[in-house]
């Protein structure tokens, strides 16, 4: 049987004409969902035209078969060029062949008539049967739609079928939805963020939406084993959002299909700009910026993509039993205020809602954990939010918290969320102005907000990679005496592409400075905070150059800094880069700036010694004059002749007080400050120099059975000593005893004065110290390099920690007749990294004196 | 045709492709290499650790020209790149038999 000429040439004209209608309808209106619908009414006419005049001159015959819509046609969305899914369900048993061939002919037309049909033939019983290979087919079932043929058939699939099917087999179709969707997510690189989004299978595309409704269906059948009511699918406050949402994203794919003329999903730049001048999606708006415009998508796909997210978090089948033992042994984690199910945050009392601080800590204890907010609990959040907006977390104790927060390892996770609530806007409102804010470039996959969390998440991550070259990174991570300020550094170096994209350091830098007074952060942490976003470019530039040649080495480290900004700085390239797209940061680039890295790091060591002359031209030194103006010459007295590495590594606020400090000297020779840092002690020594006395130092903290950490000595020209020693208190003698401190640093002052004995002081001490076995062995190395320095000859010491190594090492250099001129003392682990500049009779040392040097230190080491 | 494939210095990358863009060079192919020639590595040490670095980063640059233009790319990547101390690279060519436009199978010159 074929189709008659006249027919076919009308169901073609219709099918046209109908088109075109539609797509002059969708220009007029933008109306994405109107077109859908009209469509799938387009096409059911002629589908059913076509039924009646090829399988059954009766549209509800003939029995036994039935012509259903599924998927999309099923929900009667059908846009511009997607494929028409149907199925032919036929009872058990029916293989008329005169119907097969009519059933062919019927598609064969339909393809005729340029409809792209997806037809499925299937019985009632296969309908029934699972398979978890094609659990899209049991999906598409939750769509099905009568278009012709038995209608008691296809009730018997509506009515017991399906809901029968879904009840026995929710677990399994929910897990495979859940594989399905993270294979999805993550060929998208996990978000929602993408500057050319694919508005169907994206992260928050109209697939997540599908899913959210498929997961509320699903859950809602398991419940009542048979269809629930659409209306109770979803909670009724997010309903009105989640339709916007929805309608939003049909006419923007409605507009890509129209303009491309196919199903291309994806809306790249240029389509972007065309949306935004039509103002597809937003019929209320005259005109709109594509950048405004954009933000608006990414509003909307955030919100589906938290949706569906939660519900397949939520559904327990959607989890594997050892998942959810995993999940329920997080339970423990539940305290006073959160409760723990099932991986998920809940409040245990309502009115703990009422503590500004309560969201704070709930975001703390959500990246300490890795969990996430229940979606009641988001909801509790968004009702307060405008309360909290009234007076929101300023000071130091907001900052406390998003210190608490980004040192997490789930950082990255728990911003987004406070991005996304509108939370993270109120601590710092100047990050709103990232907000989903796409910058054009070819190499960046996300806007920048994402880009800045993915920075975190990439440092984060360092501790668990298996990689090589993570694996530098991470042990460079580990030194970072502060890392809560690189993570805030991280978090704030592109706000300024908000305010000025083309000279966004520098405007990066100005809004950080506004957050970091809002933040209450101290002076020195604001400059570290201020300096890392300003430089943070400058390693990235310098990989351009020859990264070996000396001239590139000095001046990435006149460009990057203290030593430890440095370091960060390294990490913050290192994050940055990785940021940007996951292929950016390549072997090759992770090698190259970790050997620039390396190299900048040795060079800074090697010329530690190059001396301040208080006459030169110094934007540094002249900043002090402005911070002390009483000090008047006594600040150049001071610093003349100390070294330049000396005025990097100290705060200004350090340098004044030191100068205070030898301001005394007169009073008393041996001028101490001991304060407690975050993870140190720190004692400061300012004295004139005379032999020993770095040793008689460090044999005194020894003696006190204190570890040393770090330590640094500098000397002016006026013979001045100023030596700083960071030390862990290996006894809690300081912490559990305050009147011990005055005793400790009389004891250093007597040691230094010459009236109390330290080697009795450090007998008594190691008799009644055990001999530890390390846990890490560390060889001994000594490198001397007698070139780096025109004044100076270096003497590195690399070897295993010990109580008193810096007491016994510095004695050596003394008994060898060496001054110290310089000295730069870390710990890493087990491993004493020390490096001294040393002058004999205030010259280098000779070949010959190196080597008896060495030898002394090589047998001094060698025992315990 | 031929097929020039240059590697340079990394620093030398931005000169060459503006140097090869002068003289109507409109498609390359740019990829991060390692190597070394005469141009030896050295070893770096930081906290006790040995870092050798005996494959130095270049840039290596690929492209399919017509036998005219050859000689001009040739001249201009030299140009751009030279700093007269070893290290600064080598141009290899090579003939290609046949190129294919994948769009639209064109062949030949015509589909450079």
């Amino acid at each position: 049987m074929s189709l008659n000429p006249t027919l076919a040439a009308e169901l073609r004209d219709r099918y046209a004409a109908g088109s075109a209608r539609l797509q002059e309808e969708f220009t007029s209106s933008g109306d994405g969902r109107a077109a859908v619908h009209a469509r799938a009414a387009l096409v059911e006419s002629i589908a059913s035209r076509l039924w009646q005049e090829l399988v059954s001159p009766e549209i509800e015959g003939p029995p036994g078969f039935a012509l259903l819509a599924l998927g999309g046609f099923g929900r009667r969305w059908l846009f511009p060029y997607s494929d028409i899914d149907i199925l032919f369900l036929h009872a058990d048993g029916n293989t008329d062949p005169d119907l097969k061939d009519r059933v062919q002919k019927f598609s064969q037309e339909m393809w005729d008539l340029r409809l792209k049909l997806s037809p499925a033939t299937r019985s009632l019983a296969e309908c029934e049967r699972f398979d978890a290979n094609n659990v899209e087919f049991a999906i598409s079932l939750l769509d099905c739609r009568y278009l012709a043929g038995d209608r008691d058939l296809f009730a018997r699939l509506h009515q017991q079928s399906v809901p029968k099917l879904v009840s026995r087999e929710s677990r399994s179709i929910v897990q495979r939805l859940t594989d399905l969707t993270r294979a999805r997510y993550n060929k998208f690189g996990n978000s929602v963020f993408h500057l050319e989004p694919n508005v169907k299978d994206g992260p928050g595309g109209l697939r997540d939406y599908n899913l959210a409704h498929w997961l509320a269906l699903v859950a809602g059948m398991e419940e009542r084993s048979g269809w629930p009511d659409e209306a109770d699918l979803l909670p009724a406050w997010l309903r009105p959002r989640f339709d916007a949402a929805l309608n939003f994203l049909m006419s923007v794919r409605c507009f890509l299909h129209f303009t491309h003329g196919r199903d291309d999903n994806t809306l790249a730049w240029s389509a972007q700009d065309q949306a935004a001048a039509r103002t597809i999606g937003v019929p209320d708006a005259d005109s709109l910026a594509t950048e405004d415009w954009m933000r608006i998508y990414y509003g909307h796909a955030r919100l589906i993509h938290r949706v569906a997210a939660q519900l397949l978090e939520e559904f327990p089948a959607a989890r594997p039993s050892l998942y959810r033992q995993f999940q329920n042994l997080r339970s423990r984690l539940s305290n006073a205020e959160f409760a723990v199910v099932d991986g998920h945050i809940f409040l245990q009392r309502e009115e703990s809602l009422k503590d500004p601080e309560l969201p704070l800590r709930m975001f703390r204890f959500m990246a300490r954990h890795g969990l996430s907010l229940s979606s009641a609990t988001e909801h509790q959040l968004e009702e307060i939010l405008p309360s909290l907006a009234k007076d929101p977390p300023k000071g130091v104790a907001a900052w406390h918290y998003l210190q608490e927060i980004l040192l997490a390892p789930h950082a990255a996770e728990a911003l987004r969320v406070m991005h996304s609530l509108g939370l993270l806007a109120l601590l710092l409102p100047e990050f709103h102005a990232i907000d989903s804010l796409v910058i054009r470039d070819y190499s960046h996959r996300f806007t920048v907000d994402e880009h800045t969390f993915v920075a975190i998440e990439n440092l984060h991550a360092l501790r668990k990679s298996q990689s090589k070259w993570d694996q530098r990174y991470a042990e460079l991570l580990a030194e970072i005496e502060q890392p809560d300020l690189l993570y805030l550094a991280v978090l704030l170096h592109d706000t300024g592409k908000g305010v000025d994209p083309d000279h966004h350091v520098a405007a990066s830098a100005k809004v950080a400075e506004k957050c970091l007074e809002r933040l209450d952060l101290d002076a020195p942490d604001r400059e570290t905070v201020l300096a890392l976003i300003a430089r943070h470019l400058e390693i990235s530039n310098f990989l351009r150059r020859d990264i070996f040649d000396p001239g590139t080495i000095r001046q990435t480290a006149e460009k990057t800094g203290t030593p430890e900004q440095l370091k960060m700085l390294c990490l913050l390239t290192y994050a940055d880069i990785k940021a940007v797209n996951p292929e950016a940061l390549t072997p090759w680039k992770a090698e190259n700036i970790w050997q620039l890295y390396i190299a900048t790091a040795n060079f800074v060591m090697r010329s530690a010694d190059d001396r301040l002359h208080v006459e030169a031209d110094d934007e540094v030194l002249a900043h002090l004059r402005t911070l002390a103006p009483a000090a008047g010459k006594r600040i150049d007295a001071f610093l003349d002749g100390l070294p330049r590495r000396y005025l990097r590594t100290q705060a200004a606020s350090d340098v004044i007080r030191h100068m205070e400090m030898s301001s005394h000297l007169g009073e008393d020779s041996v001028q101490l400050d001991l304060t407690r840092g975050r993870h140190w002690y720190e004692l400061t020594l300012v004295t004139r120099d005379r032999p020993f006395l770095f040793a008689k130092m460090a044999g005194t903290l020894a003696a006190w059975g204190m570890n040393i950490v770090k330590a640094s000595a500098f000397s002016n020209s006026a013979g001045v000593v100023v030596d700083t020693f960071l030390f862990t208190d290996r006894f809690q003698t300081l912490e559990l005893n305050l009147p011990e401190w005055e005793r400790f640093k009389k004891s250093i002052h007597d040691v230094l004065t010459g009236q109390a004995d330290l080697d009795q002081m450090l007998r008594d001490r190691l008799r009644g110290e055990k001999n530890v076995e390390p846990k890490v062995k560390v060889d001994t190395r000594i490198e001397i390099d007698d070139e780096c320095s025109p004044h100076t000859t270096l003497v590195e010491v690399i070897t295993q920690d010990r109580p008193g190594l810096l007491y016994r090492i510095s004695s050596q250099f003394s008994h060898q007749n060496c001054n110290i001129e310089i000295a730069l003392i870390e710990t890493e682990g087990q491993m004493a990294i020390d490096v001294f500049y040393l002058t004999s009779a205030g010259d280098k040392l000779s070949p010959e004196h190196q080597s008896r040097l060495r030898a002394a230190l090589l047998t001094e080491l060698a025992s315990n | 045709m031929t097929k020039v494939e240059a590697i340079i210095q990394t620093s030398k990358l931005d000169a060459v492709k503006d140097a090869l863009q002068e003289v109507g060079v409109e498609g390359m192919t740019v990829l991060e290499a390692r190597g070394h020639g005469r141009q030896k590595g050295h070893t770096e040490f930081y906290r006790g650790r040995e870092y050798t670095v005996d494959l130095i980063p270049k840039i290596k640059i690929e492209m399919v020209l017509a036998d005219g233009l050859a000689e001009k790319a040739v001249q201009a990547i030299v140009t751009a790149a030279r700093t007269g101390k070893i290290g600064d690279g080598k141009i290899f060519l090579s003939k290609v038999d046949d190129a294919i436009r994948i769009r639209n199978d064109e062949r030949g010159e015509t589909a450079l």
